[in-house]
């Protein structure tokens, strides 16, 4: 009997492990397809709160997405419409002067590497020339290496479309599969996550729009040459925290070098965007990401660098939202150890001694 | 008429429906219609099937349920161990509304008693709404005091030996 008992409680597991072991073996074949996928899942898991804002006020989901789609649409036009028109002459005037600027710079590390070779004899083993010459020439390559991410930029919203219209039926389903007795738990822990990991990427998103926009702004007003391809640059880089203020210090700095030659732009530069990491630090960032969860710089260092360790670019890219899912995963852990498994004594309920009058 | 067509078209009868409820639920009493799209927000939807337990005695209570349409049965193991059915929840009631106070054990079992749609609200979404939205949270939390003081009237007015 009791035999019989435990052959049913391992045979029910059967089903949902073959489809386990079958999803696994799916994803190992078929990584690089499910690619745009994952990344289609996380746009439309950004853009959920916002169709939701329209369904929970009348408007059937398959309408809020359409409209959606069809402003996002016209914004993105005029967005990509007027920065190719600024970008396209920069990028021109790039190719232009590219052997120029490349020329002086090479100019630049010979003389230098002459004179530290000089002094320090060791130096030349290293042959820093040679590695600038190496660099150089990669620039155009890396570019081109690019141009396959474009294709993505049309399968990734065509994919999120229909993620979006479909997605909230398939999730529903899932919630009315749950194991009954467990759904209350599993909820639970769903909506944690899901408040701290979408407030934080909805958060770090906005952070990099203003900060584009207001880089854009800046750099424009201070007459720097390719503001708009730099504006871009910081923008994407915003979404590593700090990494944005200190891409665009270093790399202004040099074009303003290039551009000017003095001093003067230089320090200018390096004041805006010390200017722009205080206004990020007191303001964008307390009033953006204050329900969001808290990282130590440090932890988001490391899930960086062990991103991108484990899956490149896009490693880095994953690691921050994935160790925003560990944390609360592994707060919630902890508070299940001592809620669920008592490995703590409970705390005592409120106890009043004066009686209900 | 044809405006109106589209209109009908675009917009989604069912949230009418929901909100009305709402209104009717006395926890969300005082709370204004468009308030009520914020508490509506917060809310997660689930049905369970006839027969399936909610939760159990002595499991760690995160939620309150609101239900819609369908059945529960409320029901505590008396001093032999066996269930006694103590309460039965119907469409417009709620239960479990410890939950939002405190993280601590259930008191008694709930099972589905037909094909239910319910509401949830967690601790956590609560939070969230009495920070956000302080008008609706001072309602809530007003409400939620009212009727804990109910229910602790009940039980000193209740006669002896029950």
């Amino acid at each position: 009997m009791a035999t019989d008992a435990l052959k049913k409680s391992y045979a029910q597991f059967l089903l949902p492990v073959a489809i386990g072991i079958a999803a696994v073996y799916f994803i190992v074949v078929a990584k690089g397809a499910l690619f745009p996928f994952v990344l289609s899942a996380a746009l439309a898991y950004v853009l959920n709160p916002l169709i939701s804002y329209f369904e929970v006020r009348g408007f059937k989901r398959s309408y809020a997405v359409a409209a959606l789609y069809i402003t996002a649409g016209a914004v993105v036009f005029l967005g990509v419409w007027l920065l190719f028109h600024f970008l396209s002459s920069e990028l021109q005037d790039l190719q232009r002067t590219w052997p120029t600027y490349a020329e002086r710079l090479q100019a630049y590390v010979t003389n230098l590497n002459a004179r530290l070779v000089k002094t320090y004899p060791v130096l030349a083993k290293i042959g820093l020339e040679a590695r600038l010459q190496h660099l150089l020439e990669l620039v155009p390559q890396l570019l081109l290496s690019l141009l396959p991410a474009l294709t993505l930029l049309f399968i990734v919203p065509f994919i999120t479309f229909f993620m979006l219209i479909g997605g909230s039926g398939i999730i529903d389903y899932l919630l009315d599969h749950l194991p009954a007795r467990h759904s209350e738990l599993i909820l639970h822990i769903t909506s944690r996550i899901d408040g701290s990991l979408g407030n934080y990427l909805r958060g770090i998103l906005t952070e990099a729009f203003v900060i584009f926009l207001i880089a854009f702004t800046g750099l424009m007003l201070l007459g720097l040459n390719y503001a708009a391809v730099i504006a871009v640059l910081i923008g994407i880089s915003s979404l590593v925290p700090y990494l944005g203020a200190m891409v665009g210090a270093v790399l202004s700095s040099i074009v303003a070098y290039l551009q000017f030659g003095t001093l003067l732009p230089i320090i200018k530069i390096l004041a805006f965007f010390t200017g722009i990491r205080f206004f990020d630090d007191w303001f964008l960032q307390p009033y953006i990401m204050k329900k969001a969860v808290d990282l130590n710089p440090a932890v988001i260092l490391l899930a960086l660098m062990a991103g991108g360790e484990i899956a490149g670019i896009w490693g880095i890219v994953f690691s921050i939202p994935v160790t925003c899912i560990l944390k609360e995963v592994l707060q919630i852990a902890i508070e299940l150890q001592e809620t669920e498994f008592r490995w703590k004594p409970k705390p005592e309920p409120t106890r009043i001694s004066i009686p209900y009058t | 008429m044809g405006l109106l067509n589209v209109f009908s078209r675009i917009y989604d009868e069912e949230i009418l429906r929901k909100l009305d409820f709402l209104r009717q639920i006395s926890l969300f009493e005082g709370i204004k219609k468009g308030h009520l799209i914020h508490v509506l927000e917060s809310l997660q939807e689930r049905t369970y099937l006839k027969g399936e337990t909610i939760f159990a005695q002595a499991d760690i209570g995160r939620a309150l349920f609101i239900v819609f349409d369908g059945r529960i049965e409320l029901s505590r193991l008396d001093a032999a161990g066996k269930p006694e059915v103590i309460a039965e929840v119907n469409p417009g009631e709620f239960f479990g509304e410890m939950a939002l106070l405190e993280e601590m054990p259930r008191t008694a079992t709930a099972t589905a008693a037909e094909e239910t749609k319910v509401f949830m609200l967690f601790k956590i979404k609560l939070d969230s709404l009495l920070f956000s939205y302080p008008k609706i949270g001072v309602v809530i939390a007003a409400q939620l005091a009212k009727i804990l003081s109910a229910r602790l009237r009940a039980v000193l007015e209740r006669p002896a030996g029950n």
